[in-house]
């Protein structure tokens, strides 16, 4: 459980580690928003400040912790959207990889949070389960927090398409 | 009783469509469950990925698939499949799938843990977007898919030693059954004082001469080339890589 624990926060900062390089390229595109790249960096400044070395023993952490890296996830996704806008940013190769890695860095954090979370729920039936849940208690085992799924998370995001602009040109 | 078990045949009948079944493991590198190439290629496809794996041990796996028969994402559809068929060898998880989805014009290069050094996401994001859906948008998957497996093979080519062998073909013998042997042999020549031997000896005289060809041919089994036979290793995947459309 702190192995899939370990994963979890491996991604996330491997997810934090790509932002400094990404408002640089973004900011080198003629007058972006510069809103939306403080909130960025405004985020993983709070990301940064949540460090739990081991699988967390308390329901509250976790959910600071998840909290953060949240607002941090829907700050990118609003750049993401943003630079649609820019198609000089969107042909530019050193944004494509970032926004690959970028893309591949948030599945493998889904991955690892499912894994965590299936660990957690190994650990929490053997501590529930008879004759464990007899002495568990004694010993300090007791059922751990998990990730809970995101409110909306089942549903599609919203996409508004605003007919009256003309299409940027290709 | 009989009857029990035909209201839970039924009840199970009823529960079974919901259920989301994946795609069995393949036996082959080179899966083409849509036909969009022709059999010649897919051949020569697979034998191209059956020598990969016994020239570097890294299992690249293609799968071409007429629709994406899921109600979850692609991501999460692919690395469940990907974790099912458990493409790379336990020790290094060296695997890479790239899944096609034809009807939907979705694909995706899933990426095991061993493998995401060489084939990091902008790449695996490059092969898709200059090296395989150029083609396919012309309709040629054959030539799409060959430039795509040459980009994953020339990317992930110096990451891992092979054995010479596929996972498929490697049927291990563990010492303990060679030792286990041994001993059982030295107690069977105490126990019958010998004797053993000379029964030995006289059924390999009288077999010598009923059948003179003699010998099981062996080697045959180990130096065929003929399209090799995919076997999952046991590798895992993070959710590296990355997917594209065309």
């Amino acid at each position: 459980m702190d192995k899939s624990w370990a994963q979890v926060q491996n991604v996330y900062q491997r997810r934090a580690d790509l932002i400094p390089n990404l408002v640089q390229t973004v900011q080198g595109a003629a007058n972006f928003e510069k809103s939306t790249l403080t909130e960025i960096t405004a985020a993983r400044a709070s990301v940064g400040k949540i460090q739990i070395n081991n699988a967390p023993t308390d329901a509250a952490a976790l959910a600071e912790f998840d909290k953060a890296q949240s607002r941090l996830s829907s700050a990118l996704s609003r750049l993401m959207v943003i630079v649609e806008k820019y198609p000089d940013l969107k042909a530019n190769s050193n944004f494509r990889d970032l926004q690959a890695q970028l893309e591949g860095t948030e599945n493998r954090i889904t991955v690892e949070r499912a894994n965590f979370n299936n660990a957690v729920q190994d650990f929490n039936t053997a501590v529930k389960s008879f004759p464990a849940v007899l002495y568990a208690g004694m010993f300090g085992f007791s059922a751990r927090p998990y990730f809970a799924a995101k409110p909306g998370a089942d549903e599609a995001p919203k996409v508004q398409f605003d007919f009256n602009k003309p299409a940027p040109p290709k | 009783m009989k009857r029990l078990g035909a209201l839970l045949l039924c009840l199970w009948g009823l529960w079974l469509p919901a259920a989301e079944t994946l795609p069995p493991k393949p036996a082959k590198y080179f899966n083409d469950y849509a036909n969009v190439v022709a059999p010649g290629a897919a051949a020569q496809f697979n034998q191209q990925l059956t020598d990969f794996e016994r020239a570097t041990s890294s299992q690249i796996v293609v799968a071409v698939f007429p629709k994406l028969d899921t109600a979850s994402s692609l991501e999460d559809f692919t690395h469940r499949i990907f974790t099912a068929w458990q493409v790379g060898q336990k020790d290094k998880n060296n695997g890479a799938v790239l899944f096609v989805f034809v009807a939907e014009h979705k694909l995706r290069i899933e990426v095991g843990y061993g493998l995401e050094g060489a084939l990091p996401d902008a790449i695996s994001k490059r092969i898709i977007a200059e090296e395989i859906t150029p083609h396919f948008r012309n309709g040629d998957y054959t030539r799409g898919l060959g430039a795509g497996i040459n980009a994953m093979l020339a990317a992930t080519k110096g990451e891992y030693q092979g054995t010479g062998r596929t996972n498929a073909r490697n049927v291990q013998i563990s010492p303990i059954w060679i030792i286990g042997g041994l001993i059982l042999f030295v107690v069977l020549i105490v126990v019958t004082r010998g004797q053993i031997l000379w029964w030995i000896l006289q059924i390999a005289l009288s077999s010598g001469r009923s059948y003179s060809s003699g010998g099981v041919s062996r080697g045959g089994s180990w130096g065929g080339s003929g399209g090799g036979g995919f076997s999952g290793g046991g590798g895992r995947s993070g959710g590296g890589g990355a997917s594209g459309s065309w």
